[in-house]
């Protein structure tokens, strides 16, 4: 079974770079692609795509993990290409909309930007262990140590997260199969019917997946999990590869900021 | 030692008692199995080997350390280790590396000898190539070598370990009934929870519940020879004992103290061989 997003161990540049890297270029690719003028917003595209390649994932990996989404893509271009004002290309007949290329060029933008936004995100997930993750967060969030904020609660708080997420679609995925089996045909019920169904389906699910989050806790404390400070299996060290990508990253932030200066 | 001294328990104070007066030592090295009908606290009584469970009255020590200090809890922890009933309920991490490694990140062991007892633990249960899988993608089987694997990492010296075959196939459960196998030989004490008879025939001592007591207590001879009496609380006997059983019903001159395979596969060759002569 293939997840969304899932990490697939693999080795190249990307996979071996230290996380705090991999997640601050994220977070940092992530501001250039919402910020920067359209033209500019292109080159951290490609930049992005060209990262992909370099990481050794395959394309179809990407649209996989990009499947369950494209119905919203579609429809955030629509909206944009049918709700923006400018000279009609097409008239529709229904609802007074028309298409007009401003709206197709705003559509194409906000599309563009909303893909490389969430190739980003894969990206990081696809490369990155979530134990290699969780102690990137926990780098990030240590100086509020010093404001009492529970930061390793936190990590294993991420952690379990991450854990329950499967656990609830495969019990929600039980619970269907078993309404199933005993005749239970939502495609010929109402929308009131639909709307109980779906109610009782959450409470079900709810209860199952509560159930099983108290034996994990449970578990956790037979193997000696106490709140507080724990050790790591992942070991942050930085190389040589991630002060050259740091570096990279750094010089090619300024020039951005003074070509998004420039365009402005 | 692991010694339970007249242990009572209840999971509510108004609910009937789970556990009525439980006098039980576990030596160090032994394996034993633990049998009766469902319901009858096998699981609440395991759950207080590691201080998961307290007891309302009565003392459990593990190695003369009591449960109910909560001081003693994290050490008690690292002696008894706990592998549950369905390992996905006691599966924390996203990878097979990262669940492993939960138990000895708890004891707040150095990076280095966590990933020493990571590669050691998945090497002794064989799933040394599986260690970068993801969780959702192994089978039941894999899911249950890995629940073991995270137990073992903590170095316990017991395992005690709820229906560990249940819903698996005869290859995956014959793999880990050989590594309950080779740790028992490797001196760790396994208490081994099972309703699978034939399983519980291959340890030294098998412990009978009912109702929230020890039923029997003794060899596996010992405790199937007392057929009749497994028979009350609605426990079955190993299959070739209960084979044998039936051929002396029939009168054939077998003996029915006999509780594996290849002790029933003898007796009924010199049985078939007296035949012939």
């Amino acid at each position: 079974m293939y997840h969304t997003g899932a990490f697939i161990k693999g080795q190249s540049l990307i996979y071996n770079l230290d996380p705090r890297i991999k997640l601050a270029a994220t977070i940092c690719l992530s501001i250039f692609i919402l910020w920067v003028k359209p033209l500019l917003a292109f080159v951290v595209g490609i930049a992005l795509f060209c990262a992909v390649f370099a990481s050794g994932i395959h394309l179809r990996t990407i649209g996989q993990a990009l499947k369950p989404l494209l119905f919203f893509i579609a429809l955030i271009f629509l909206v944009h290409a049918l709700f923006n004002e400018g000279e009609a290309l097409i008239e529709i007949p229904f609802f007074g909309l028309s298409l007009s290329y401003s709206g197709l060029q705003q559509g194409f933008i906000v599309v563009w930007r909303f893909l490389c936004l969430l190739v980003a995100a894969i990206l990081l997930t696809l490369t990155t262990a979530p134990s290699q993750m969780i102690a990137a967060i926990k780098y990030f969030l240590r100086p509020l140590k010093l404001l009492h904020v529970p930061v390793d609660d936190i990590a294993v708080m991420i952690m379990l997260a991450l854990r329950l997420m499967p656990i609830l679609l495969t019990e929600k995925e039980r619970v269907e199969i078993a309404q199933k089996a005993r005749g239970y045909n939502l495609r010929q019920s109402g929308l009131i019917m639909r709307i109980k169904a779906f109610l009782s389906l959450v409470s079900i699910v709810l209860s199952g997946v509560f159930r099983r989050a108290d034996e994990l806790a449970l578990a956790m404390e037979g193997r000696n999990y106490r709140r507080g400070e724990r050790t790591s299996l992942v070991e942050l060290r930085l190389t040589s590869s991630d002060y050259f990508v740091l570096t990279f990253l750094g010089i090619s932030s300024v020039i951005f900021i003074a070509l998004n200066c420039c365009f402005g | 030692m692991i010694l339970l001294e007249n242990v009572y328990y209840k999971y509510e104070p108004e609910g009937i008692e789970a556990l009525r007066g439980i006098y039980l030592q576990v030596r160090e090295g032994e394996h034993l199995a633990l049998i009766g009908p469902n319901g009858c606290g096998k699981t609440t009584l395991v759950r207080h080997l590691n201080a998961l469970l307290l007891p309302a009255s009565g003392k459990v020590t593990v190695g003369g350390l009591n449960t109910n200090d909560p001081k003693h809890q994290a050490d008690i922890r690292s002696l008894v280790g706990m592998v549950f009933q369905n390992p996905d309920n006691q599966i924390v991490g996203m990878t097979v590396e990262e669940d492993v490694a939960f138990g000895p990140e708890n004891l707040r062991l150095p990076t280095v000898e966590i990933k020493k007892r990571v590669a050691a633990a998945l090497g002794r249960v064989g799933i040394s190539e599986l260690a970068y899988r993801n969780i959702e993608n192994l089978s039941g089987g894999e899911k249950r070598l890995v629940a073991i694997a995270g137990v073992l990492a903590m170095r316990p010296r017991y395992i005690a370990l709820d229906e560990p075959t249940a819903f698996l196939d005869p290859a995956a459960s014959k793999r880990v009934l050989n590594i309950i196998d080779q740790l028992h030989s490797e001196g760790v004490g396994i208490i081994h929870i099972t309703h699978n008879m034939a399983e519980a025939a291959l340890t030294r001592r098998i412990v009978v519940m009912n109702e929230g007591r020890i039923y029997l207590d003794g060899n596996p001879r010992e405790i199937f020879g007392k057929f009749g009496m497994l028979k009350q609380i609605g426990m079955q006997l190993p299959q070739v004992t209960e084979l044998l059983i039936k051929l002396k019903e029939s009168g054939f001159p077998v003996r029915t103290d006999i509780v594996n395979m290849e002790d029933a596969v003898e007796q009924i060759s010199s049985l078939t061989r007296q035949i012939k002569d």
